[in-house]
């Protein structure tokens, strides 16, 4: 089987003053199509870098990134702009939810950026909201809805695109482990229907639903089986 | 991402922080305003000085001299064309070919001349240095501010006055009971015209030139009919041309060879000595037909075709101008004005744009992350700066609306004021200071502008913001 993600010898240096932090050390590492992977490590191991590289938001130093046939380390600004509109969806720990939209908008936003009719990106975005148990909350803003909800518009939002991957960083971060819960039972479900998942978490509960869980220390990949 | 897409979001995100946007597009406001009526008030003007000119019909209006090198309408329309000794002269037969130009509807004859030395109302007399005459045929008109001007048919011995001489007779503001009064007007030495007692010369004995005589002055009396305002004619007595080319005659006696012939023969039948009569002949003489008239004044059918007029009455040989130069002059300087007070007004428009950049400075430092996730769900760099340059714009152009909505209100108030200050003054205009339509859009447009550069620095800066440090921003 053809990989989806391919890491070679990736590397990424920080400087923050004088001291220079190695997020990524030399890493090489696969993902297959349909792959559930959990990321840990401690703070400032490098996950956040390893996922960002993946999802196309930074760029490694030196080495290659190859994702669904796309070298993703020289690529300039625009074409990675489109490659994250439509390969990648994001969930983040604080869900980056705009407030003063409501749910539905929030949805649509990165349909905006893909060139959809308006119509049709209200028809998807429902469809996203729908299938994340949201269908009675479209016209919601951030603030009228719970942690939980607020998480679910984001993963919405993250499927709107339709992606090939979502990269959550620690989704279940700012909820309490019930709803955390729910949140982690919709991404799987989702990576059931063939959607890669690369979860981001400390959580070692999580961390061991996925199929993989590749823990990084120090820019260096300690790879174990979940 | 659509332009549509562009424009609700920018709007969306003006609308989201009320009061900040509310004060910039104030500012903007203020700026917008200023321009406005500054720019009002000098387009008013400027229109109101064309609608003057275009009233008195001057830019309709060919000035012709006999003297070539005229440029300026004004040195050619006050019938001081001068004798000049090679010009064509300024004769009924070049009227007649002025007549037949293209474009040229009808021709006013001027024609001034200093040979009325004084006026005289009971017992005031007052100096006069000229005496104009021109066609009353409406082509130059005056500003009548009692009893009528001069007309058509009007025959020797009627005459209009500026009304400074009136203001000298003592009828400053009641120039009514001046209308219909009888004055003198008396002439220079050596005045031949009508009026005057030309008489032959002396019989002498032997062989005798006819000398020289001296003539006496003239007393002419002549009714006036108006008062016309001063300010449009220099201080002068209007006479009807014909009177005037009456006193433009020249009358002499002299002797003919009839007369001569006469004179011979008074001595034929005569024995011895014979002293002959002398016979003489009063020959009058038209100068005016001669020596041409100062300047003509040609009207045409359209200011549009002034121009092209003046260019083929030049081929006539003659001097000839429209009203253009010298209004373009006169344009130069409400220009000036224009950008001056334009000027001052843009100053309060560049303060307004310095609150744009600050609140849009604001707005990216408040949105980071908002930049970050749209930059993370595939927003280019590019729609990032044309989304915040658009808001800059938005709050420019929303400014200039209201800011030129603004003006339009004071200029309607300060017309209001305007027009009772012109009514006042007996002047038939109202409504002056005009806001046309170029203006309006042209504010507008330029608020836009200067929202729009205002934006384009802190539009770059969020454009340039990497995503992985927006979306860590706290």
């Amino acid at each position: 089987m053809n990989s989806l993600i391919e890491l070679r010898n990736v590397t990424k240096t920080y400087h923050l003053g004088d001291e220079t932090l190695k997020a990524l050390d030399n890493v090489s590492f696969t993902v297959n199509p349909g792959e559930f992977i959990a990321i840990t490590g401690p703070s400032g191991s490098g996950k956040s870098t390893l996922a960002n590289i993946i999802g196309g938001l930074d760029h490694p130093d030196s080495g290659s990134v190859v994702v669904d046939g796309n070298e993703l380390a020289h690529t300039r600004d625009n074409k990675l702009s489109n490659y994250r509109n439509h390969n990648i969806g994001f969930v983040f720990q604080s869900f980056n939810l705009q407030g003063t939209n409501t749910a539905l908008e929030n949805v649509m936003l990165p349909l905006v950026f893909s060139h959809m009719k308006n119509k049709e990106r209200k028809i998807r975005a429902e469809e996203c909201l729908k299938a994340v148990g949201l269908a009675d909350r479209l016209m919601h803003k951030p603030s009228q809805l719970s942690g939980g909800q607020r998480q679910r518009v984001a993963i919405a939002r993250a499927l709107a695109v339709n992606p090939k991957i979502i990269i959550a960083d620690e989704p279940t971060g700012n909820l309490d482990s019930a709803r955390g819960g729910e949140i982690m039972k919709l991404l799987s479900g989702l990576n059931k229907q063939g959607i890669t998942l690369l979860v981001i978490t400390h959580d070692m509960n999580i961390a061991r639903t996925a199929h993989r869980i590749v823990d990084i220390r120090d820019g260096k990949i300690m790879e174990r089986r979940g | 991402m659509r332009p549509t897409d562009y424009m609700r979001l920018a709007f969306r995100n003006i609308r989201r922080q009320k009061l900040r946007s509310s004060l910039t597009v104030f500012a903007v406001v203020i700026g917008a305003t200023s321009v406005t009526i500054m720019l009002a008030l000098v387009t008013g003007a400027k229109g109101f000085f064309l609608d003057q000119v275009e009233a008195n019909g001057m830019l309709q209006q060919v000035a012709i001299s006999a003297k070539t090198d005229i440029s300026d309408f004004s040195d050619a329309s006050h019938g001081y064309g001068g004798n000049c000794a090679d010009c064509i002269k300024l004769t009924d037969a070049i009227v007649d070919k002025v007549k037949i130009v293209p474009h040229v509807t009808d021709v006013a004859r001027i024609t001034n001349d200093g040979m009325l030395e004084a006026i005289t109302y009971g017992s005031k007399k007052l100096s006069l240095e000229q005496t104009t005459a021109y066609d009353a045929n409406g082509i130059l008109t005056n500003n009548v501010l009692a009893g009528r001007d001069i007309e058509a048919g009007d025959k020797d011995g009627v005459i209009t006055m500026t009304s400074d001489y009136a203001d000298k007779f003592g009828f400053k503001d009641k120039y009514d009971q001046l209308i219909g009064k009888e004055v003198r007007l008396q002439t220079r030495n050596f005045y031949t015209g009508v009026g005057a007692d030309v008489q032959p010369p002396p019989q002498c004995n032997g062989p005798c030139k006819p000398q020289e005589q001296e003539q006496k002055p003239t007393i002419l009396t002549a009714k006036i009919v108006g008062i016309v305002d001063t300010s449009n004619s220099s201080k002068t007595i209007r006479v009807p041309l014909e009177w005037m080319r009456g006193m433009q005659q020249f009358r002499q006696y002299q002797m003919t060879e009839a007369d001569q012939k006469l004179q011979q023969e008074s001595c034929r039948n005569a024995h011895g000595p014979c002293n002959p009569t002398q016979h003489y002949t009063l020959l009058v003489k038209d100068m005016l037909a001669e020596n041409g008239y100062g300047s003509l004044i040609a009207k045409v059918d359209n200011s549009k075709n002034a121009a092209a007029a003046a260019t083929e009455i030049r081929k006539l040989g003659v001097g000839a101008a429209d009203a253009q130069e010298s209004i373009k002059q006169q344009l130069t300087i409400f220009n000036i004005l224009g950008l001056v007070l334009g000027g001052i007004g843009g100053i309060a428009l560049a303060v307004a744009a310095i609150g744009v950049v600050n609140t849009m400075v604001m707005a990216i430092l408040e949105r980071t992350r908002e930049i970050g996730v749209m930059r993370a769900v595939g927003a280019k760099r590019s729609a990032v700066r044309t989304l915040f340059t658009l808001e800059a714009s938005m709050l420019g152009f929303i400014g200039g609306v209201i800011g030129v909505a603004a003006g339009f209100g004071l200029t309607r108030v300060a017309n209001i004021f305007v027009n009772k200050q012109l009514a006042s003054q007996n002047v038939h205009a109202h409504d002056i200071i005009g806001l046309p339509i170029w203006l309006i859009l042209a504010v507008i447009g330029i608020a836009t502008l200067i929202g729009m550069l205002a934006g384009l620095y802190p539009a770059a800066r969020a454009a340039k913001l990497d995503p992985v440090e927006a979306l860590r921003y706290e």
